[in-house]
């Protein structure tokens, strides 16, 4: 540890929010995903100001900053490499402004996106982006990681809640981007910097936008004999023309292991489960209702239930949510995949994904957004047998591979992190993925803004990103 | 200085590192530290005992911080069992002899009393003494009215709030219970020993405390904290006599919800005046998860008012308040904003340690059955 970068850390902000006693430090070496990292110094700023006072002392000291919420991110977004300077926006958790007639909110990165919509509920609003961890990830890192959730699928992903984004860039210095105009002029740079996983800078204020709850919503639970079945009935519902505000898909292991803990009657005797929830007028909602059931029962459900009321409805939705931390139930870790596959091929991934996953002798389960293709295959395993990294990771990228060769992506929601950085090659050409670092670049020149994240070495001409010596994948 | 932990490798292993513990965490939700967080005690833990980081002031820090609240374990889709880990690794600290010495007087009854008689003629003498409330000088005694349940008496509640003890049985006998007292023992039930991972004294006390109760008869308790820990005896004692013990414990408005038609019908006019926020003692939500009982004894007497915090910790969490007051008063910050949010007069709280450390702020707190009481002998 750089102790003078740690003074002018202290004398920017103060003793008790710069922190580098090594059992700390070690706290912040990882998020939600197995990548371990190292951290060098980690602080707590209080407002933009701290935020651009922090920035400026590590670039004096050229040691790169890695900025974190609830470090809850599932593809090493936030964890930091080479002794960086993690910035932690956990104190950075006021809602500044609500706007009721516009519908718009101004908050700070570290607002914890239930908190959001718990905060506007009683003016009938709510942050449409529900991410499974939306109890506890912040908005600050919804916007990095261009967040989506199981009512994307209806309401679009984070980018489409994102009016404005106030950024402390990589030299300090201070920018709006975007703007609360229906068409803010020029280039959409809010665009850019959504989705860029903390390389372009810190998003210190942002203004989202806020969604009427829906006056109607129905949430329905149908029980499948085969996953076939369950995911043919996907494809169903939205070839009958409905849209529904949410479509999850759970396959039996998780099923079993969510209702060991919510005791939401899930059944555990079933191979699929889909989670099918519609909103809008009553009326619509009733039809859609009535359509969902019968394309579900073609498709072989023995059962589909309907929520009675909100309480059963939460229930449910806590099962699906709880789903990746459920998982210690049946082993204590998890590598989670974020492909995205083509919702008409869900059903031959699927069965693709089943065999890789036997063949490395491995614990796969499923539980994913259904509606858009955003698989989540979910291998489950214990760390501490010897060799079972090396079959994780190449189960995980035949897996990755197989979604790909579908004409699927990577990362529906999770992002690209360090985790799924080396497949980037697997998607984007030589020239695609100059253009991204050459973007990269415009805003963050020197390359300290949480480096060696989203695009593979070498990714520009003579570029020499590697992961460094320790860090742990 | 530094010491061994010997956690077991299994719940250590038993966390996935999610986050969904975070929210609920009331230390994280106060400092934003991942030091202060479930998940982080939990990555402290393993650092130490697998990855051979020093045990040192640091990590002591991080574990004394915490409030074992236990929200944690009911927001835990993998159902780590946080408390016994929590437990396991303040076991390990090193105790300074003023702190064991505190909990060896809370486990003896006469002493407590005869300190807290001393601490109240202070407090009359106009000595402020931080930390404790308004000790009561005198207070009358119990008398036993039958054999049908026992109520479990304790330490601190009974030095000093016996009067709280004497509203509930005064509630149990308009149901129609006689009310047994304990014998000689069960001076304290060990929870707070529990908590500080003093666990030989903890078991001393257990075993005395069951000793105190021949019979079958069912214990009940108005002390969240006590009834957890005394439901909780099974596993710390780690015997069949010790579990059947177990079995016998109930909370006061848990034993009630199931027998309110003994309870005499109310007027509307007669109803509790101010409106009632319910405060949910952490052992009684997380713990023995037993809150809701409360709502349904108070209903017919009172209107009942939630508050929106989802039932987070008030900071009270036993010595925690007089061991971290800085963070306790922050997270009772948060609370008496939920209270204030709900617009209640009167705040019901199932705890000694939850109803001293909110008095302490300025509310007008007190045991639920100590409202059902009020209407029952104003009718």
């Amino acid at each position: 540890m750089d102790e003078r970068l740690a003074a002018d850390l202290v004398a920017v902000l103060d003793k008790r929010r710069v922190r580098v006693e090594s059992l700390e430090l070690a706290l912040y070496a990882r998020d939600a995903s197995v990548i371990e990292g190292r951290a060098g110094v980690v602080v707590f700023p209080n407002s933009t100001d701290e935020v651009q006072a922090v920035v400026r002392v590590a670039r004096a000291h050229g040691v790169p900053i890695v900025p974190r919420g609830s470090g809850t991110g599932l593809a090493g977004g936030s964890v930091p490499l080479d002794g960086a300077v993690v910035i932690v926006t956990t104190h950075m958790d006021r809602i500044l402004e609500i706007d009721e007639e516009e519908r718009v909110a101004w908050v700070q990165p570290g607002v914890l996106n239930l908190d959001l919509s718990r905060a506007v509920a009683h003016l009938g609003l709510h942050f449409a982006p529900d991410p499974s961890s939306q109890q506890s990830c912040t908005i600050g890192g919804n916007v990095a990681n261009n967040s989506g959730g199981p009512h994307c699928l209806a309401y679009g992903v984070t980018s489409a809640h994102v009016l404005a984004v106030e950024v402390v860039l990589p030299d300090g210095s201070l920018t709006m981007l975007g703007g609360l105009d229906p068409d803010p002029p020029g280039y959409d740079l809010r665009g850019a910097f959504v989705g860029s996983e903390g390389t372009m800078g810190i998003a210190t204020r942002i203004a989202v936008r806020l969604t009427p709850l829906p006056p109607a919503v129905r949430t329905m639970l149908a029980d499948f004999p085969t996953v076939e079945g369950a995911a043919a009935a996907v494809s169903g519902i939205i070839a009958a023309g409905i849209l529904p505000a949410a479509l999850e898909m759970m396959d039996a292991e998780i099923t079993r292991a969510v209702e060991a803990y919510v005791h939401a009657g899930f059944p555990t005797d079933a191979a699929a489960v889909l989670l099918v929830e519609v909103d809008g007028l009553p009326d619509g909602v009733d039809a859609a209702t009535v359509q969902i059931d019968e394309v579900c029962r073609d498709h072989g459900a023995r059962h589909v239930r309907v929520a009675a009321d909100l309480a059963e409805r939460a229930l449910l939705w806590k099962g699906r949510k709880s789903a990746f931390g459920a998982i210690a139930r049946i082993a204590p870790n998890y590598y989670l995949h974020d492909a995205v596959v083509p919702r008409t091929r869900l059903v031959e991934v699927l069965t693709k994904v089943y065999e890789i996953a036997e063949r490395h002798s491995l614990v796969m389960m499923n539980v994913f957004h259904a509606g858009d293709g955003n698989l989540h295959p979910l291998i489950v395993f214990d760390r501490r047998v010897e060799g079972v990294m090396e079959r994780v990771h190449a189960a995980g990228t035949e897996i990755i591979e197989a979604c790909v060769a579908a004409g699927g992506v990577l990362s529906g929601e999770h992002g690209i992190g360090l985790e799924k950085r080396d497949f980037m090659h697997l998607i984007f050409s030589p020239d695609d993925l100059d253009a991204q670092a050459r973007l990269r670049e415009a805003f963050d020149p020197n390359g300290t803004c949480n480096p060696q994240k989203v695009l593979p070495a070498g990714a520009r001409c003579g570029d020499l990103q590697r992961i460094p010596e320790g860090a742990w994948i | 200085m530094t010491f061994r932990l010997e956690l077991d490798d299994d719940e250590l292993s038993s966390c996935v590192s999610c986050g969904l513990c975070l929210p609920h965490c009331p230390t994280y939700r106060t400092t934003g530290d991942e030091s202060a967080s479930p998940r982080g005690r939990i990555a402290a833990m393993r650092a130490v005992q697998w990855a051979g980081a020093p045990a040192d002031d640091s990590f002591t820090a991080f574990m004394e911080r915490c409030v074992q609240c236990r929200a944690c374990e009911t927001a835990c889709p993998s159902s780590v069992p946080f408390g016994r880990l929590m437990e396991g690794a303040r076991a390990a600290l090193l105790h300074p002899w003023w702190k064991r010495l505190a909990y060896r007087v809370v486990g003896s009854h006469r002493l407590l009393v005869l300190l807290s008689t001393v601490a109240a003629l202070l407090q009359r003498a106009g000595v402020r003494l931080p930390g404790l409330p308004r000790l009561p000088l005198r207070q009358a005694p119990l008398h036993a009215s039958g054999t049908d349940v026992y109520l479990f008496t304790g330490c601190v509640m009974d030095a000093w709030s016996r009067s709280t003890h004497a509203a509930v049985q005064r509630v149990l006998e308009a149901a129609g219970a006689g009310v047994a007292l304990p014998g000689r023992g069960a001076d304290c039930c060990g929870a707070l020993s529990v908590h500080a991972g003093l666990s030989d004294h903890a078991r001393q006390l257990a075993a005395r405390t069951m000793r105190a109760f021949p019979g079958d008869a069912p214990i009940l308790v108005d002390a969240a904290g006590c009834g957890a820990a005394l439901k909780d005896y099974g596993h710390l004692l780690g015997t069949a006599e010790a579990e059947a013990f177990s079995a016998r414990v109930l909370d006061v408005s848990e034993w009630l919800a199931a027998r309110m038609d003994r309870l005499p019908a109310v007027e509307p006019s007669a109803r509790f005046g101010p409106s009632v926020a319910v405060q949910d003692p952490c052992h009684l939500r997380h713990v023995q998860r037993a809150h809701e009982h409360v709502r349904t004894v108070l209903r017919p007497f009172a209107d009942v008012i939630e508050l929106d915090d989802e039932g987070m910790c008030c900071g009270a969490g036993g010595a925690y308040s007089v061991q971290q007051p800085e963070l306790s008063t922050a997270i009772r910050d948060r609370k008496l904003s939920a209270v204030a949010r709900s617009g209640a007069k009167v705040v019901a709280s199932a705890n000694p340690g939850c109803a001293f450390h909110l008095a302490g702020a300025g509310l007008d707190v007190r045991h639920p059955l100590e409202i059902v009481d009020e209407v029952l002998r104003g009718r």
